[in-house]
């Protein structure tokens, strides 16, 4: 017996009726043939004849699917929004929708599959850059938490420290801030006395440092103000969640513990929250842990003069106090403070600015032109879905004639679309949140730490609010065009019973958004061209040292260490045992290491130049063994390096770089000209230059060297030097015996920060290479789309007009001739993109202004190349179905026209 | 009468014969179509076809009203009963055919229709 349901199913045209009434109807007119069928048999009928019989009382399906609709019409106007209000009839169209995107399935799939890779690339930057620079700060009441920097008004672009000094007066002079904090720089102590010594990273903070963000400790208490009086150093310590697991194993019995740190004894008083985190400077941008923090009383800089600059502030506004205000307050204290001080403070202005910005600033350009780039393709992927629906409306246009003849409003068919545009991206969200995860797993793998703290990202409530967002966006950015297109051209074209200007008319909005397309892929194609441009400059960059197979390691000299004469024996005692390691050609020291962040400045007075009473200029300040510069590979320009005549006996001498040369001494011989170091010259001796080097890029490759000068170690033995080794090879497999080397030369000499130099300069760019790689692959994923769209154009452009092609070439037009026709289509859509594109990616260009590196923002080179390849791309997308075009057979086509 | 004019004046005709079908009890559309061929003498022939749309039409008018019954052993079918508005037509439409038989009756000299 044949299954009359699913026969009707196969037979009756899709009705306009909400999919409930469809399902009765065909079950009604099921049992009616059924019943016929059955009698039949009954009656004597063979099986055949019964088929029959039933077969013909349907004979043509589709005249009684026109007048059931006619019927039914009343029931269509009777969900109306006006019977109804604005969601009457909403689950309904939903149905529908569900079906017509069933009945569809490559057309879904495809739209679906765009949508899911549009807001599932958009939701894993979008849940990579939340954290970092949209999220406020978690600390109470975030928004009055204000940063105070000092800032020298000739030098800008000088890291901004503060004087503890200036931090006192800023406290007694400043009514705008109820509180304010300094926080030192991230400093190594030594912990020894269990087991192994250890190197443990430290801030050392202002007692009320914890109260003026918030927080509370998990266990034991914070520091007292008592125990931050600036006199005498208070020896108590908080620990860090991490910490304590690390070293206690969570116990509480940790509080009252004794460390021996850096020599001497403190007691732990604290442990902070394990979701603590400080995301000011000097951790801002970095992934930097603190495992311990020491009140500011105990830093061995707190007793420093004003000229001495190492503090970072954090303070917390009054009530009602506006930023601005502060501000105003702050700058008037600032000069108070330069007449009243014009030694150390002229020059010298304070800023305030919210937290938040201190914390994003590092990488705030790159987390938004990522995210904006992501958008970017967002919005095309939409183009492109929009683009199937309008090819799809093209077959729907009897649909939609027939509804509009029911009684279905404009509202009521923009509605439908809609449901059905909505569909696809909640389809496509859902897929997308997969595509997300994965996204994010790459993105956790592949991003340096400065840009993404991995145990901060994880897909959560906010990443899924912001997928369900962008599945509105793609919902009206991809049915809204094609559907307001359809309802207002198709009704009064499809009832006149012209297919034609239907479609022909889409083509104009088709178009249209594939010039969209090229644009924006354009944009995305020349930034990503800026940035490759840049990063190659900056692959260019000489950091002004050999980077390969060298090694270096931190490490600090022993309690017993102190004079000059026991470090400097120490020091000796180290490279010995380093030189004896096979492989090593020769180890040298620093007090600090280019790339890794950490500068020291000093004031300089220079003979016969500056003028007396003046603050003398900042300079960099290093202090370097002999072979410093060999072993490490910095040219000598003039004079000569330290050599082992130049010890704490020998008359003071220094080498300085280039671009101090340049800045000091230009046009002259610097070697022999004299200068002294500090902030009072009148107290310090005179210092001779004994040699010129070259230049090294501290600060980072795409920073410009500063002025600096060398004295040698010998002179100034340091507590904490970083050594260098340079090895005949590669120095990978030595690192390990070279840290154990160090190590073995007391308990209390640990080794820190072992780093492969070479790893410090890739380190130092690979911010800049995932922005760029970032960047990249969603460039070329827009020239796909885009390259996508146009094809799609051009081939609906081709069946569109394949008659009057076939006319052409029936009247004499070569293959040639039609092929460059659709060709010309192609082309000039793509030109047209260009030249929007052009326009957006210079606007693009200009708010990437701080990530490019010696490349102008209006670069020739880069423009010219995403034109190119966009236009070969547009041009390859065409001649695939403009070569369709030079084979269509001419008779065949203007038969199909008759 | 030719078959062409049998089927027009049908098609006019087809609303009031379903109400009527309708007037005594519910019956679904197969039963519907059966007895206007049986009752007919086969004369009146309906294509299924607009039996269908024809009662979704008088339904929409809320003239009759379909709902679907399950007996134990038989299939389920949609019965479709007359309602209040639906007797009030009914009754309508035949004041008006019996007026129009009746005139008709005048001009033509045709008699018991």
């Amino acid at each position: 017996m044949p299954d009359w349901r699913e026969y009707v199913r196969g037979h009756l045209p899709q009705l306009h009726v909400p999919p409930e009434r469809e399902s009765e109807i065909m079950a009604e007119l099921a049992a009616q043939l059924d019943q016929t069928y059955t009698e039949s048999l009954a009656g004597g009928a063979s099986e055949a004849d019964a088929l029959r019989r039933a077969e013909a009382q349907f004979a043509n399906w589709h005249a009684l699917a026109r007048e059931i609709d006619a019927a039914e019409a009343r029931f269509a106007a009777r969900l109306e929004p006006s019977h109804g209000g604005m969601l009457a009839g909403w689950w309904p169209d939903l149905r529908y929708a569900g079906r017509f995107l069933r009945r569809n399935p490559g057309f879904t799939a495809v739209a679906a599959i765009t949508l899911a890779f549009g807001i599932g690339a958009n939701t894993a930057v979008f849940t990579m850059v939340d954290p970092v620079a949209l999220r406020s700060l978690p600390y109470h009441d975030a928004g009055q938490l204000m940063a105070i920097e000092t800032r020298k008004a000739q030098q800008p672009e000088l890291e901004p420290w503060t004087s503890i000094l200036d931090l006192r007066d800023m406290r007694a002079g400043a009514g705008a801030f109820s509180a304010i904090a300094g926080i030192s720089p991230l400093w190594n102590v030594v912990l020894t006395g269990l087991g192994d010594a250890q190197q443990l990273t430290a801030l050392y903070v202002s007692a009320d440092f914890f109260r003026l963000l918030g927080v509370q400790p998990a266990l034991g208490r914070a520091f007292r103000p008592d125990e931050d009086n600036g006199t005498q150093p208070s020896h108590v310590v908080m620990l860090s969640d991490s910490y304590w697991q690390r070293q206690f194993g969570g116990r509480a019995g940790a509080i009252g513990a004794s460390l021996a740190l850096d020599n001497a004894s403190y007691t732990v008083v604290g442990v902070l929250p394990a979701a603590f985190r400080y995301e000011g400077e000097p951790l801002a941008g970095t992934a930097g842990e603190v495992d311990i923090w020491f009140p500011l009383s105990a830093n061995p800089l707190a007793a420093s003069p004003r000229g001495l600059r190492f503090l970072k502030l954090v303070g917390r506004l009054k009530a009602g106090v506006s930023p601005e205000r502060s501000g105003h307050q702050m700058r008037a204290l600032a000069a108070t403070l330069a007449q009243k001080y014009p030694a150390t403070n002229r020059g010298f202005a304070f800023d305030v600015q919210p937290l938040r910005a201190q914390v994003t600033g590092r990488s705030r350009v790159a987390m938004f032109l990522l995210l904006g780039t992501a958008g970017f393709v967002l919005l095309m992927a939409c183009a492109n879905v929009a683009n199937l629906l309008l090819a799809r409306a093209a077959a729907r246009h009897k649909e939609i004639a027939v509804r509009a003849a029911l009684g279905a409003s404009r509202f009521r068919l923009l509605r439908q679309f809609l449901t059905e545009s909505f569909c696809l991206a909640a389809a496509g969200g859902t897929l997308g949140l997969v595509v997300a995860f994965a996204g994010l797993e790459f993105l956790k793998a592949a991003a340096p730490a400065s840009l993404v703290r991995a145990q901060d990202v994880h897909l959560d409530f906010r990443a899924l609010a912001f997928a369900c967002a962008a599945v509105l966006l793609c919902a009206v950015a991809a049915g809204l065009p094609p559907a307001w297109h359809i309802v207002r051209n198709d009704i009064e074209s499809t009832l006149r019973g012209s297919g034609r200007s239907l479609t022909a008319g889409h083509h104009g909005l088709r178009a249209a958004l594939v010039v969209v397309q090229v644009a924006a892929a354009l944009a995305l194609l020349a930034g990503a061209g800026l940035l490759i441009r840049s990063f190659e400059r900056l692959l260019d960059v000489d950091p002004g040292f050999q980077g390969r197979n060298l090694v270096t390691i931190s490490t600090q000299m022993p309690a017993a260490a102190r004079t000059p004469a026991q470090r400097t024996a120490m020091y000796r005692l180290i490279h010995d045992r380093l030189l004896a390691v096979p492989g090593v050609v020769d180890a040298a020291a620093v007090s600090r290491l280019p790339l890794m962040g950490m500068n020291l400045s000093a004031r300089v007075f220079i003979e016969g130049r500056s003028t007396p009473g003046e603050p003398g200029a900042d300079v960099e300040y290093r202090a370097a063994t002999p072979n410093y510069f060999s072993t490490m590979g910095i040219p000598l320009r003039a004079g000569r390096v330290f050599d082992d005549r130049d010890d704490a006996n020998a008359a003071p001498i220094a080498l300085i770089n280039e671009t101090m040369a340049r800045r000091f001494w230009p046009g002259a011989d610097p070697v022999g000209k004299r200068l002294k170091l500090g902030d009072n010259p009148a107290l310090a001796p005179w210092i001779t230059v004994i040699g010129v080097v070259g230049d090294v890029r501290h600060a980072g490759l795409d920073t410009e060297p500063f002025a600096e000068i060398y004295r040698p170690y010998a002179a100034s033995p340091l507590g904490a030097p970083a050594l260098v080794i340079r090895t005949a090879a590669d120095a990978r497999p030595l690192v390990g015996a070279l840290s154990a080397r160090v190590r073995s030369v007391s308990a209390e000499v640990p080794a820190y920060n072992v780093w492969l130099m070479q790893d410090l300069v890739d380190r130092s760019t690979a911010q800049r290479r995932f922005v760029m790689w970032l960047l990249s692959a969603f460039a070329l994923t827009a020239l796909l789309l885009a390259a996508v769209g146009v094809y799609g154009t051009v081939a609906q452009l081709v069946t569109q007009r394949t008659p009057e092609i076939g006319l052409r070439m029936a009247l004499g037009a070569s293959p040639a001739a039609a092929l460059m026709l659709a060709l010309r289509q192609g082309v000039r859509l793509a030109a047209v993109g260009i030249a929007i594109g052009a326009a957006a990616a210079a606007a693009l260009a200009q708010l990437m202004r701080k990530m490019l590196f010696e490349v102008q923002p209006l670069d020739p080179a880069a423009f010219a190349a995403a034109a190119l390849v966009l236009a070969a791309f547009a041009a390859l997308a065409s001649y695939i179905p403009a070569r369709k075009a030079a084979q269509i057979d001419p008779l065949g086509a203007l038969r199909r026209d008759s | 009468m030719s078959n062409a004019d049998t089927i027009s004046l049908q098609k006019g005709s087809l609303e009031m014969i379903l109400l009527a079908l309708l007037e005594a009890r519910p019956r679904h559309g197969y039963e519907l179509a059966k007895l206007i061929e049986s009752e007919s003498g086969n004369k009146l022939q309906f294509h299924v076809a607009s039996l269908y749309p024809m009662l979704y039409r008088l339904e929409r008018k809320g003239l009759v009203e379909g709902r679907w019954v399950e007996k134990a052993g038989e299939r389920r079918r949609r019965f479709y009963r007359l309602t209040p508005p639906g007797r009030r037509a009914l009754g309508q439409q035949r004041r008006s055919w019996r007026e129009f038989a009746i005139a008709l009756n005048r001009l033509t000299g045709f008699s018991h229709a």
